[in-house]
């Protein structure tokens, strides 16, 4: 039988799952654990270390530890933010082919899909070892407002890890489908995924085994990441303050700096006040020094407060376009590590009225709902032959919400409620564009094809013609982007039509069709309506994903 | 199976509608709300969603299914743009992302001094603009290790702005350090 894992592929950590008849199983790392850190060594003693192990190397060798490539993935390197993040980042990126970031360790050059690949690849083996069987299927999830470029350079990373991506889902509808799936709800609900290294926020209509998005938004750039490095920012103030040593400059000082932040912040999260010493700082002089240090919640949430009233503000407006008003949200759903800062949790019951849900783990729940699709998709999901999946039900395993009601092969006893066996319907996913796709039209103006919050796969198909007579080439500007000025939006690339039979202008039609498939990825199709001949257009999008030449 | 059949039937009918209106695509009637669009798309969903039909279709009948839903998605935005704009709801536009740097820790014991050249402190907000000048006098001298220079232009910055506790705990604060012997 074949095995389908559901991975959440996260910026600062990943979680991968499947789906049994009784529940989800998670796959467990060399030590038991079921979170594996995004992060990928290429140590000096060479090989490649992923995920925990990874991690030690961050102090000793910070140039050679790769983490957060999420945030790099499918990105063009010149666009602002990236150039930003890449403040945060102790590793070298360089700009390689098609404006794509490329990492440079030691004579290495590799693409962020390559990175990528070695945590999947990671997850993979784990996998394996874990079930006794090969897996070849993977469902991921991505941020709900990932890009064209960015889901293609995900799938590119599953395809060099030797996987078969099935789907791409957004990381909310995930989390809402592991919420609601097989309890045939009828509601409104809100999921906030705030997690390390990105922000979103999905509006969803519920109605059985439907899972609608309503609208969608997000904030690429924004994550706990940010805040870690906010709260270094004053530590290493403070270290310039009392040990009169800059630390902004050494490498190995600040990724200290930055672990004692995160660790102050996991602190607060349960106490009111965090004090201490970071130790064990190598100074550039040779000496090792030791930073004291005294936070309190408050003082924490004055800094970050910024940040938190940001997610707000872009739920609020989610909201708007969804057209609903907060109180008809039934159910909030956090996802995602930041969620744990009681302030994101007080923001969130202010502005909905309402506890947000704490039955969910922020962790896990993105890789359950992704186990479940990866399931239904592979139609595992609701047969009844998986009984010998049974025997490494064992360990990381937790029983799905309302998937207890589902009679496994040896019980006879179906709880009260439970649908009969077989009839539990497979889910399905409504999700969303992310972004509005436009072409450009006379005047440096945009004409919108595609809206955002429409429901996806979608396609619209346009008519378009010549200007000049004779004329045997057409150019299409695309872009994505809500401006009506071409110029203030996204260029996503230029759509070539060329050796087109030379007519009177006007009298050539040629059908255009733009269709988003269901993993968000957008694809272009021209028709000769004359000759009917068909021409895949070739839209390069900036960023994407292209062989290195060597 | 019936299912697999009734699911092609409907495909081949909507991928050769041709262009015509969102209503006819969802098969509702003209004029039909929100909620009636809503629940013919639901109702196509359930019955044609591409997703369901991965293992039972063969490639290129997929292929009709996937096109038709397609279509059919594009019609119910369509409808749902039309209904949404006729309630009048506020037109979303999002702005590109603001990141201001919160700096600011007050009553903090630690000031966090010039972290980002260039952009403006956190102390900033904590008093008044002349006495910023004394304040960014006094964070060169800290620099530079004088302690005391930092001292006399922080008095400097109090005496601009009495008010500001911010400054009187730096005050306190390098005094301290002082004392220490620093």
């Amino acid at each position: 039988m074949a095995v389908a894992l559901g991975i959440d592929l996260g910026t600062t950590n990943s979680v991968a799952a499947i789906a049994t008849p009784t529940g989800v199983e998670f796959i467990l790392g060399p030590r038991g654990e079921r979170v594996h850190p995004s992060v990928v060594a290429f140590p000096a003693s060479g090989g490649v270390v992923v995920g925990q192990d990874a991690k030690r190397f961050r102090l000793t060798e910070p140039h050679h530890v790769i983490h957060s490539a999420k945030r790099f993935i499918g990105q063009n390197i010149r666009a602002p933010l990236v150039q930003l993040a890449m403040t945060g980042i102790r590793y070298k990126v360089v700009e390689g082919p098609n404006q794509q970031p490329i990492v440079v360790v030691r004579d290495r050059r590799m693409t962020m899909p390559e990175i990528s690949s070695h945590v999947l690849l990671h997850l993979k083996r784990c996998a394996e070892r874990q079930l006794g069987t090969q897996v070849k299927d993977a469902v991921i999830t991505v941020p709900a407002n990932f890009t064209d470029a960015q889901r293609q350079a995900t799938k590119e990373a599953g395809r060099l890890a030797g996987l078969e991506v099935m789907r791409l889902i957004n990381e909310p509808t995930s989390a809402a489908l592991a919420y609601g799936f097989g309890k045939d709800k009828q509601q409104l609900i809100a999921v906030f995924d705030f997690g390390g290294g990105t922000f979103d926020v999905s509006i969803l209509r519920l109605n059985g085994e439907v899972f609608e998005v309503l609208a969608s938004d997000g904030d690429f750039f924004l994550g706990g990441d940010d805040l870690d490095r906010t709260l270094a920012e004053v530590l290493a103030a403070e270290c310039n303050r009392v040990l009169r040593i800059d630390p902004r400059p050494h490498a190995a000082l600040m990724m200290k700096l930055m672990m004692g932040a995160e660790a102050i912040k996991c602190h607060l999260s349960e106490n009111d006040s965090a004090e201490g010493e970071i130790d064990g700082l190598d100074m550039p002089n040779g000496t090792t020094g030791k930073l004291p240090f005294s936070v309190t919640r408050k003082q924490f949430e004055d800094l970050v407060n910024g940040y938190v009233s940001r997610t707000i503000e872009v739920t609020r407006q989610v909201l708007t376009a969804a057209g609903l008003v907060p109180s008809q949200i039934a159910d909030v759903l956090c996802v995602g590590g930041s969620t744990r800062i009681p302030l994101v949790r007080e923001r969130l019951a202010e502005l909905f009225r309402k506890e947000p849900n704490n039955q969910i783990n922020p962790d896990e729940v993105v890789s359950q709902g992704a186990a479940i699709q990866a399931g239904s998709l592979t139609n595992t999901l609701v047969s009844s032959g998986m009984g010998a999946r049974d025997a490494v039900a064992t360990t990381g395993h937790t029983t799905l919400v309302g998937m207890g009601a589902q009679p496994g092969p040896g019980n006879t006893q179906p709880p009260p409620m439970a649908p009969p066996q077989g009839m539990l319907k497979r889910p399905i996913l409504m999700d969303v564009n992310p972004a509005t796709l436009a072409i450009q039209t006379a005047g440096g103006f945009t004409e919108r094809l595609l809206d955002k919050n429409a429901p996806i796969p979608i396609e619209k198909i346009r008519v378009f013609t010549t200007a000049r007579d004779n004329q045997t080439r057409v150019e299409i500007d695309c872009c994505r982007g809500e401006n009506r000025k071409y110029a203030e939006n996204e260029p996503l690339g230029t759509l070539l039509l060329e050796n087109l039979a030379a007519q009177r202008r006007g009298e050539l039609k040629i059908e255009v069709s733009f269709r988003v498939d269901s993993d968000g990825i957008l694809h272009v199709r021209a028709t000769d309506q004359a000759s009917g001949a068909a021409q895949e257009a070739h839209l390069q999008v900036l960023g994407a994903p292209v062989a290195e030449e060597p | 199976m019936s299912a697999r059949s009734d699911v092609l039937l409907w495909a081949n009918r909507i991928v050769n509608k041709g262009s015509v209106a969102p209503h006819h695509l969802l098969e509702i009637r003209e004029g039909a709300g929100l909620d009636e669009a809503q629940a013919a798309f639901h109702k196509v969903a359930k019955m044609a969603h591409p997703d369901l039909h991965r293992a039972s279709l063969n490639p290129e009948e997929l292929e009709v299914v996937t096109s038709a839903y397609a279509k059919v998605a594009g019609a119910y935005q369509e409808l749902r743009m039309m209904r949404m704009q006729t309630t009048k709801l506020p037109r979303t536009n999002l702005k590109p992302p603001t990141y201001a740097p919160v700096n600011k820790m007050p009553d903090a014991g630690m000031p966090s001094g010039d972290v980002k050249p260039g952009v403006p402190a956190g102390p900033a907000s904590a008093m008044s603009s002349k006495a910023i000048v004394y304040y960014r006098k006094a964070e060169q001298a800290l620099r530079r290790g004088d302690l005391r220079g930092a001292v006399l232009q922080i008095k400097m910055a109090i005496a601009a702005d009495p008010m500001s506790g911010f400054l009187r705990s730096a005050l306190s604060e390098v005094e301290s350090e002082i004392a220490k012997g620093g």
